[in-house]
C-alpha cells in the first residue's frame, strides 16, 4: 500500500465498516463498542496522517476514481464517483480524525456509551469523511444525509422527551435543507449533464465543446446556487435557518454535543465553501455580483443575530449554541468576501485563509467549550450560567479551560480565534467592505458580553449556598461535621449520602480534552503563517492566482 | 599614535567615575590628568581622524570626528576643564560635585567630537542631565533653579531632536558630511529654537542668570563654559552657511545681555548675563557665516572660555573669602586681594575688548566682518552698543567690588591652587591679545599672514590697525563716560525682573490648570466608561429584565419565567423560515 490515492477510500470505508462490526460484535459482547471504536479511530487517525503527509508533501492533489471507470468520451467527463483530496480536504480530514478521538476520550466514562451510540458515532465519522473527500456533488448529498441521520440518532440517544423533540425538529428541518440542496444539484445536472465537481466547474465556465460559453448567468444555474446555498445554510445553522440547532445542542447528551458542535455544522460550512469555490468558482460570482452581496448580507445578519441571541441565553449550552450561529456566519461571511467581485487578489486570499482558520479554530474552541461545560456539569451540576458561580475555586482546571477558550472565542490574541478574525477583517478592509468590519466589531463586543458573564460567575461571584451557610453560623457547621462524622458509621447514611450526591466529578478524559483544546487553541494562534503556507495550493487552485 | 585611539570623552567620563569613589585629592588629580589628556588628544589627533559605527543597524554614526572645529573645542574644553578642576580642589568642592562636573565635561566633549546628529543629540541631552545634577548637588535654592533649568533644556533638546528627525527624513542620513547643515525649513526652525535655548536667545535665556549664580562657586566655573559654547558649536553644525536672522539674534543678545547685566548687583548673575551677551557675538559670527566671521566666532568661543572662566574664578574667590554674593555688601577689596583684583582686571579688559587683550582680537574679527556687508550694517551698530554696555557693566563690577568703599574685617587673597589656575588663564588672555597669531593657529578656515594678520577667503584681517584701536578705545571711553553719569542710579537699583518672572508664572499656573483640566477630563471619560461598562454588564446579566422594560414586550415574551419560549420556533415555523429564505434568495439572485 504505497499509493496514497487509496487513503480517501479507506478513510470513508473504515468507520462505516467498523460501525457494522460494532453492531454485530455487540450482539455477543455488549461492551465491545469502545475498544472497537478506539481501534478504528486510531487507524483512521493514521490514515488521516498518511493522507495529510501525501497531500502536503509531494503528491499535492490526490484523485481516486471509484471503480476506475476513467474519463471516456471527447469531453473526458468522469463517469464514476471521484474522491478528491486537496489541501482543504486534508485539513478537514485531520481535524475530524483528531476530534473523533477526543470525543471518544470524553465519552469513555461520562457517556453516552453502548453499542447503538458507538455504531451511530462511527457512521457519523464515516459521513463526515465522505463529505470532506468526495469530488461529486450528488455523492456529497449522500454523505450529508449519512452525517445527518447519524446525528439525529445521536441527539435522541439519551431517550429523554425534549431530546426526542429536538431530534425530530432537527430531522425535519435538516432534511428540508438537504432536499433544497438536492434540488439545486438536480438543476445543475439539467444544466450541465454532470455531477462531478471538476467537470461542473469546467462546464459552467463554458470549456466543453457542447456549451456555447460561460453559463454563469443561466437562470437554471442561478436558481441552482440559490437552492444549494440555502440548503447548506440550514446545515451550517445560519440565522434564521438555525432554529434546529440550539435545541439539538442543548438537549443532546453532553458527549454528543461535543461531537456535533465541533464537526456537524462545520461540515455544512465546509460544503458551502467547497461548492462555492470549486464548483461555481469565483468567476461565477464575478459574473453575478448580486450573489456575493446576498451571501455577505445573510452572513452579516447571522454574525450579529447569533451573538445577540447568545447574550440573551441563561443556559450554558444554549449560549454556546447561539455563539456557533454567529461563528459560522463569520465563516460564510469570509467565503463571501473571498469570492466578492470587489475583492482584489490579496483581499480574497486573506479572507479565504481566514475562513479556513476560523472553521478549524472554531471546531477546536467550541468542542473544548462544550467539553468544559460538560465537565462542570459533572462536577457541580452546572447547567445555567448562574450555576457557574464560584466554580473557579471548586473546579479550577475546567474553569480555567473554559475561561481561556471563552477569550479565544472573543478573539483575544494570540489565540486562534483572533487569527481567523484578523485575516477576515483584513480581507474585508482590503475589499473596501467597511460595514463588514463594523459587523465583526459589533459581534466581538457581544461575544465579550457573554464571555464576561462566564468570567464574572466563575471567578467573581461567590458560590451561593455553601458560603452562606458558612458565613451564617460557623459553629453550626462544626456541629454538622461532628454529626456527620458520628453518623458516618451507619451504612444507611453512607449509602444515602452517596446516592444523593449528584456530582460524581468529571472524569480524566473530559478534563484532559478541555485542557488540550485550550492549549491547542492557543498554539494554533501562532500558526498563522503555517496555515497560510499549507493552504497555498488550495488558494492558488480556486482563486487562480 | 595611542592617543588617537582614545576618545577624550571616554577618558574624562572614566575619570568622573573614579573621582566619585577615590579620595578627594587623588580624584581631582586624576580629573586634571584626564582633562589635560583630552586637550592633548584634541590638539595632536590629526584632522580627519574618525571612528564610525552603525547604530541600531540602521544609522551610520561617527562617534569620534576630528576636524578644525571639534579640535578647537576639544582643546579649550580640556584645558579649561583642568583649570576648573584645580580651582574646585582649591575651593573645597567635594568628590561628588567634581565627579558630576567631570561627567559634564565628558559629555560636552562627546557632543563636540560627534560626527553625526544622533551622537550629538545623545551627548547633548546627557550634558543637560549632568549639568542639572551639578546644579542640584549644591541643594537649597539651586534645586528649584536646577529644575527650571532641566525643564527648559528638556524642551530645547526635544526641539533639536525633532529637527534631527525631520532632517533625517529629508536627507536620509544623520552624518554631518551628508549635507550642509540642517535640511528642510521645519528642521531649521526647530533646530534654531532648540539650540537657541542652549545659547540663550533673547527670550529663551532666562535659565542662564537664574541657574548659574546659585550653585557652588567652582560649579559656576564649569557651567559658564560648556553648555552655551557647545550650543554655539551646534549652531554652526546646523547652519554652516549662517542665516541673517540668526546673525541679528546674536546682535540682540549682545545688547540685551550687556545692559541686563548692567542692572544686576549679584555678581555671578551679572556675569551670567554677560555670557548671553558674549555668546551673542559668537552667534552673530556664525550667523554671518563667512569664513572670517565663523573663524572669529570660534576664536571668540576660545577666548571667551578663558576670560569668562577667569571672571567666575575671580568673583568666586571673592565669594569664597567674603561669603557675599552681592555688590551692595562688599567694596574696596582691591587693596586686600591684589591678585584677584589684577586677574579680574585682565579678564574684564579681555571681555570688554580692550586693545591688547584677547577679546579685542576675536570680537574685532566679527565686527570687521559685520562691517563688510550692507545687510549687516545694523548688526555692526548693535555689536558696538553691546561693547559699550560691556565696558559699563565691568567698570561697575570692578569699581564697586575692588575700588569704592571698604570691607570690614580680615580677608585673605586667593589661595595657591586658585592663584595658579587664575594666573595661568590670565596669562593666556594677555598672550593671545598681544600675539594674535597664537590664536590664529587654532582657527578654522583661512591662514596666517603675519603675527597679527589672518587671511580668510577674500579679506586679510589685521588686528592692530588705527581704526580698530580707536574703535576699542572709543568704546572704553564711552563706557567710562557713561559710568560717570550713571554711577549713582546704578548703585541704587534693586532687582530687575526678567522674562522668567512672566513665564515662570504662566508656566506654573498654566501647568496647574492643564493638569486640573486633564484630570477632570479623564475623570469624566472614566465615569462614562464605568457607567457604560456597568450598564452593559447589567444588561448582559439579566437581558430578559431589560427586554421586558420595552413597552409591549409582554405579548412576545409571555409570562416571566417562561424564558423566551415564544421566541423559539417550532418545527412548522422553522420550515416556514426555510421556505421564506429560499424564496428571498431565489428572487434576489434571479432578479439581480
Amino acid at each position: 500500500m504505497t499509493d496514497p490515492t487509496v487513503a480517501p477510500v479507506l478513510l470513508i470505508a473504515l468507520p462505516i465498516v467498523a460501525a457494522a462490526v460494532v453492531l454485530l460484535a455487540g450482539l455477543r459482547w455488549p461492551r465491545s463498542g469502545w475498544p472497537i471504536s478506539l481501534v478504528a479511530l486510531v487507524l483512521e487517525g493514521g490514515l488521516a496522517a498518511w493522507l495529510a503527509s501525501a497531500v502536503f508533501g509531494d503528491s499535492g492533489r490526490l484523485v481516486h476514481e471509484l471503480g476506475a471507470y476513467g474519463r471516456p468520451g471527447e469531453n473526458e467527463f468522469a463517469v464514476g464517483i471521484e474522491l478528491v483530496a486537496d489541501a482543504l480536504s486534508a485539513t478537514m480530514v485531520g481535524l475530524i480524525a483528531l476530534i473523533a478521538l477526543s470525543v471518544l476520550a470524553v465519552t469513555r466514562r461520562a457517556g453516552p456509551r453502548g453499542v447503538p451510540f458507538y455504531a451511530a458515532y462511527l457512521m457519523l465519522i464515516g459521513g463526515l469523511m465522505g463529505v470532506s473527500l468526495t469530488g461529486d456533488v450528488f455523492n456529497l448529498f449522500v454523505f450529508l444525509e449519512i452525517t445527518g441521520i447519524a446525528t439525529y440518532t445521536l441527539v435522541a440517544s439519551n431517550r429523554s422527551a425534549p431530546a426526542a423533540v429536538a431530534a425530530l425538529k432537527y430531522l425535519i428541518v435538516g432534511t428540508t435543507g438537504a432536499s433544497l440542496y438536492l434540488l439545486g444539484v438536480g438543476y445543475l445536472l439539467m444544466a450541465t449533464g454532470t455531477l462531478n465537481m471538476a467537470d461542473l466547474a469546467a462546464t459552467l465556465a463554458g470549456e466543453p465543446s457542447f456549451v456555447d460559453g460561460p453559463m454563469y448567468t443561466d437562470p437554471l444555474v442561478l436558481a441552482s446556487f440559490a437552492f444549494i446555498a440555502t440548503g447548506l445554510f440550514v446545515k451550517a445553522a445560519i440565522f434564521p435557518l438555525h432554529t434546529w440547532q440550539p435545541g439539538a445542542y442543548d438537549e443532546a447528551p453532553d458527549g454528543v454535543t461535543v461531537a456535533i458542535s465541533a464537526l456537524v455544522s462545520t461540515i455544512g460550512a465546509y460544503a458551502f465553501l467547497r461548492i462555492s469555490l470549486s464548483v461555481f468558482t469565483p468567476a461565477f460570482f464575478e459574473a453575478t455580483p448580486i450573489v456575493a452581496t446576498v451571501i455577505v448580507t445573510v452572513a452579516s445578519v447571522s454574525v450579529v443575530a447569533g451573538s445577540a441571541l447568545a447574550v440573551m441565553q441563561s443556559r450554558i449550552k444554549r449560549t454556546f449554541a447561539y455563539s456557533s450561529v454567529s461563528q459560522f456566519g463569520l465563516v460564510v461571511l469570509a467565503t463571501g468576501i473571498a469570492v466578492h467581485p470587489d475583492a482584489g487578489a490579496s483581499a480574497a486570499e486573506a479572507a479565504l485563509i481566514g475562513a479556513v482558520i476560523h472553521l478549524v479554530g472554531h471546531a477546536v474552541v467550541k468542542g473544548g467549550l462544550f467539553t468544559a461545560a460538560m465537565g462542570l456539569a459533572l462536577d457541580s451540576d452546572a447547567r445555567t450560567i448562574d450555576d457557574l458561580a464560584g466554580l473557579g475555586r471548586q473546579s479550577p482546571v475546567l474553569s480555567a479551560a473554559m475561561a481561556l477558550l471563552g477569550l479565544t472565542l472573543v478573539g483575544v490574541p494570540p489565540a486562534v480565534g483572533f487569527l481567523g478574525k484578523w485575516y477576515i477583517v483584513i480581507g474585508a478592509m482590503n475589499a473596501d467592505l467597511w460595514p463588514v468590519a463594523v459587523v465583526i466589531l459589533l459581534s466581538t463586543v457581544l461575544t465579550l458580553a457573554y464571555v464576561a458573564r462566564l468570567f464574572e460567575q466563575l471567578y467573581f461571584t461567590p458560590a451561593p449556598s455553601g458560603d452562606e451557610a458558612g458565613a451564617e453560623a460557623p459553629a453550626d457547621t462544626s456541629d454538622d461535621h461532628a454529626m456527620a462524622a458520628d453518623g458516618g458509621n451507619s451504612a444507611d447514611d453512607g449509602t444515602e449520602e452517596h446516592l444523593s450526591d449528584p456530582t460524581p466529578g468529571a472524569p480524566f478524559g473530559v478534563v484532559a480534552v478541555a485542557v488540550g483544546a485550550a492549549i491547542l487553541a492557543i498554539l494554533l494562534g501562532f500558526a498563522g503563517a503555517e496555515f497560510a503556507d499549507a493552504l497555498e495550493p488550495f488558494v492558488t487552485e480556486v482563486l487562480g492566482q | 599614535m595611542v592617543l588617537e585611539s582614545i576618545h577624550p570623552a571616554a577618558l574624562v567620563l572614566v575619570a568622573a567615575l573614579l573621582a566619585w569613589k577615590l579620595p578627594r585629592t587623588v580624584g581631582h588629580a586624576l580629573g586634571i590628568a584626564a582633562t589635560l589628556s583630552a586637550a592633548a588628544i584634541a590638539w595632536f589627533a590629526p584632522t580627519g581622524t574618525h571612528y564610525s559605527v552603525q547604530l541600531f543597524g540602521t544609522f551610520d554614526a561617527v562617534l569620534f570626528n576630528v576636524d578644525q572645529f571639534s579640535s578647537l573645542m576639544g582643546l579649550i574644553f580640556g584645558f579649561i576643564g583642568a583649570v576648573a578642576v584645580l580651582y574646585s580642589w582649591a575651593s573645597g568642592a567635594d568628590r561628588v560635585q567634581t565627579a558630576f562636573a567631570l561627567s559634564y565635561v565628558g559629555t560636552s566633549l562627546g557632543a563636540v567630537f560627534a560626527g553625526d546628529w544622533l551622537t550629538l543629540i545623545f551627548f547633548w541631552e546627557l550634558m543637560a542631565v549632568t549639568s542639572t545634577l551639578l546644579v542640584w548637588h549644591y541643594g537649597g535654592a539651586a534645586v528649584r533653579a536646577g529644575f527650571r533649568y532641566a525643564l527648559l533644556h528638556g524642551i530645547g533638546g526635544s526641539l533639536l531632536l525633532g529637527a534631527i528627525v525631520w532632517h533625517y527624513a529629508e536627507v536620509g542620513s544623520l552624518l554631518f558630511s551628508a549635507s550642509t547643515g540642517m535640511e528642510g525649513t521645519v528642521a531649521q526652525v526647530l533646530a534654531a529654537v532648540g539650540i537657541g535655548v542652549n545659547v540663550g536667545f533673547v527670550g529663551l535665556h532666562a535659565w542662564l542668570p537664574d541657574t548659574y549664580p546659585r550653585p557652588h562657586v567652582a560649579a559656576s566655573v564649569f557651567l559658564c563654559v560648556f553648555t552655551t559654547k557647545t550650543g554655539v558649536y551646534g549652531m554652526y553644525r546646523a547652519f554652516p552657511d549662517g542665516h541673517l536672522w540668526i546673525a541679528y539674534m546674536g546682535g540682540a543678545m549682545a545688547v540685551f545681555g550687556a545692559f541686563a547685566a548692567l542692572l544686576q548687583s549679584d555678581m555671578r548673575r551679572l556675569l551670567s548675563y554677560h555670557i548671553q551677551s558674549q555668546v551673542g557675538y559668537m552667534i552673530a559670527g556664525v550667523g554671518i557665516g563667512s569664513t572670517l566671521a565663523v573663524a572669529g566666532a570660534f576664536g571668540h568661543v576660545f577666548n571667551h572660555i578663558l576670560y569668562k572662566s577667569l571672571l567666575f574664578m575671580a568673583v568666586g574667590v571673592v565669594i569664597y573669602r567674603t561669603g557675599e554674593e552681592s555688590l551692595d555688601e562688599i567694596g574696596g577689596l582691591g587693596r586686600k586681594m591684589p591678585l584677584t583684583a589684577i586677574t579680574f582686571t585682565v579678564a574684564a579688559l579681555s571681555i570688554a575688548g580692550f586693545p591688547g587683550f584677547n577679546g579685542f582680537v576675536s570680537k574685532g574679527m566679527v565686527l570687521a566682518e559685520a562691517h563688510h556687508y550692507a545687510k549687516y550694517e545694523a548688526l555692526w551698530y548693535l555689536l558696538l552698543i553691546g561693547g559699550v554696555g560691556t565696558f559699563l557693566s565691568f567698570i561697575k563690577l570692578g569699581y564697586f567690588a575692588f575700588v569704592e568703599g571698604s570691607y570690614e574685617g580680615e580677608i585673605r587673597d586667593a589661595n595657591l591652587g586658585q592663584s595658579v589656575g587664575m594666573i595661568a588663564v590670565a596669562s593666556l588672555c594677555v598672550l593671545l591679545g598681544i600675539y594674535p597669531a597664537a590664536l590664529y593657529e587654532l582657527l578654522p578656515g583661512g591662514h596666517i599672514l603675519s603675527w597679527q594678520t589672518f587671511e580668510a577667503s577674500h579679506y586679510a584681517f589685521e588686528v592692530f590697525t588705527t581704526s580698530h584701536i580707536l574703535e576699542g578705545l572709543a568704546l572704553a571711553a564711552a563706557g567710562l563716560v557713561g559710568f560717570a553719569i550713571l554711577r549713582a542710579p546704578l548703585h541704587r537699583i534693586g532687582s530687575v525682573p526678567d522674562v522668567d518672572a512672566l513665564y515662570n508664572r504662566v508656566g506654573f499656573y498654566g501647568t496647574r490648570w492643564l493638569v486640573i483640566a486633564i484630570t477632570e477630563l479623564y475623570a469624566l471619560v472614566d465615569r462614562g466608561a464605568v457607567v457604560l461598562a456597568d450598564t452593559s454588564m447589567a444588561v448582559a446579566r439579566d437581558p430578559e429584565g431589560y427586554v421586558r422594560r420595552v413597552p409591549g414586550s409582554e405579548g412576545v415574551l409571555g409570562e416571566p419565567g417562561e424564558r423566551y419560549r415564544p421566541l423559539r420556533s417550532g418545527i412548522g415555523r422553522s420550515i416556514l423560515l426555510v421556505v421564506l429564505v429560499v424564496t428571498v434568495v431565489l428572487v434576489a439572485v434571479l432578479s439581480g
